[in-house]
């Protein structure tokens, strides 16, 4: 209350109760003037982005640094570019606001695109155990793979946005980082604290023998091999038994040149 | 393979190795046949103990030894002299131990690898089987294919001889030209057996009629 003068009497209580309420009232009309403001410039944004996305959808969808500049620009004012959009025609709420305002092009590109890493995780997985590196699925969704709709030009950042919408169908596909190499992990089994370094050992190497993990983890013998036999059992390994002593070989780097 | 003996074949890459000796080392070793970037990979070389990591090599494997055969047309390979190349990278110094050969070669004849190959029967009992026919097309493929030549050229009716349709002038730019006799009356068979054509005559002088 900042009136100066203290009110006496009991007609002090009713002058309370009034400018309180006149108080109150004054904020409400505040409120609904700057919600006013705010509902019309989000729809003059919506707008805006709507136009926008329409004009641009092919770039979007051809250009991967146009894409994600675009994507960039939809995280920093905070809209998820794939929320809400697999509700096509729910009830009256007929879909998200997003998937209204953008069409449902941005959404297909990714869900389209997640079927490929997924088709690619499955293609590879009797190879490499269900662990691949993210530049082995761009390079191979890049190549087409001999599928008919030919190659799609995605970067690494458009895999994991993917990967993210493809969260619903229960998270069958998890990121994993080994050393400093980005995987998507499709066997749902996790990696003991062991596994995961003999892996980012192999990353950094290509290859690693039990007495480098002897030398360089100071592990027993017995433990090195335990870890290594576990990595063999679950195809994640391959063995090389022709080199001085046996070495075990990441699959990552059998599809690399040189 | 030493690494002394691996250093010198890179040295001098056209000595003739010694393989030459056989029909079926060619020298287009250095032809350009493009191995795929897994030959460069050392485990390629040592068969897998994970089964279903295996599984997968010896497709690889049968991949490759079909692309390598259509490549530089070879119908027939031996285990006692495989192509050079084919089985082994020096350049990494490694390759594929004999027995392996023969698991990778077992793994195509059987249905399961496609029937990519098909072993020659031994003529000594229990001895161990040591050539095969490659079939980068399968026999049906094959007779498919001379049929609808002979057809093409209105040799229909006509005798031909098995060196007309090995080697004969006609058949240059054919696929199936120097094909290894023995896999050629294999085609044949299948012909005869649609009564698509009928064969006269012995081994040297043999005779296809067709219709």
């Amino acid at each position: 209350m900042s009136s100066n003068r203290r009110g006496v009497g009991l007609s002090a209580f009713s002058n309370a109760a009034i400018s309180s309420d006149q108080y109150a009232r004054h904020g409400e009309q505040l409120r609904t003037s700057h919600a006013d403001a705010l509902e019309n410039q989000r729809s003059v944004f919506q707008a805006a982005l709507h136009n926008f996305s329409l004009t641009h959808a092919k770039d979007i969808r051809s250009n991967p640094t146009f894409r994600a500049e675009f994507a960039r620009m939809c995280r920093a004012i905070g809209v998820d570019p794939l929320a809400g959009s697999n509700v096509k025609g729910a009830g009256g709420s007929s879909g998200s606001v997003w998937a209204k305002m953008l069409g449902s092009s941005v959404n297909d590109f990714y869900f389209e695109l997640g079927v490929r890493v997924v088709e690619v995780c499955r293609q590879t997985r009797a190879e490499n155990g269900g662990m691949i590196a993210f530049s082995e699925v761009k390079k191979r969704i890049e190549s087409g793979g001999g599928l008919v709709g030919g190659g799609m030009d995605v970067t690494e950042d458009d895999i994991q946005r993917a990967l993210d919408s493809l969260e619903p169908l229960g998270g069958m596909f998890k990121t994993t980082t080994l050393g400093s190499t980005k995987f998507i992990r499709s066997v749902p089994k996790e990696l003991n604290p062991d596994q995961s370094t003999v892996l980012g050992v192999i990353q950094i190497l290509g290859y690693v023998t039990v007495s480098m993990l002897q030398d360089n983890l100071s592990w027993e013998k017995a433990r090195s091999i335990a870890v290594i036999d576990d990595l063999v059992a679950d195809s994640l390994v391959w063995i090389d038994e022709q080199a001085e002593e046996v070495e075990f070989w990441s699959p990552a780097s059998m599809h690399v040149a040189g | 393979m030493s690494i002394a003996a691996a250093e010198a074949s890179v040295a001098s890459p056209h000595t003739p190795s010694i393989q030459s000796t056989s029909p079926l080392t060619t020298n287009t070793t250095q032809s350009g046949f493009a191995f795929p970037t897994y030959t460069s990979f050392p485990p390629f070389y040592t068969l897998q103990p994970n089964v279903t990591t295996r599984a997968h090599q010896l497709d690889l494997w049968s991949s490759l030894v079909t692309t390598y055969c259509a490549y530089h047309r070879l119908f027939r390979i031996s285990l006692s002299s495989p192509p050079a190349d084919l089985f082994a990278n020096r350049s990494i110094n490694r390759s594929l131990k004999p027995s392996s050969i023969r698991d990778v070669l077992d793994h195509m004849a059987s249905p399961a690898g496609g029937q990519k190959i098909e072993w020659l029967s031994t003529t000594a009992k229990g001895e161990q089987k040591d050539s095969c026919y490659v079939l980068w097309k399968s026999a049906n493929e094959w007779a498919e294919e001379i049929h609808a030549w002979v057809d093409e050229t209105g040799q229909k009716g006509t005798v031909l001889t098995v060196y007309e349709l090995r080697e004969s002038d006609a058949v240059s730019g054919k696929d199936w030209r120097d094909m290894d006799e023995g896999l050629l009356r294999r085609v044949l068979n299948v012909l005869v057996k649609r009564g698509k054509a009928q064969i006269f005559g012995q081994e040297e002088s043999a005779g296809v009629k067709f219709f």
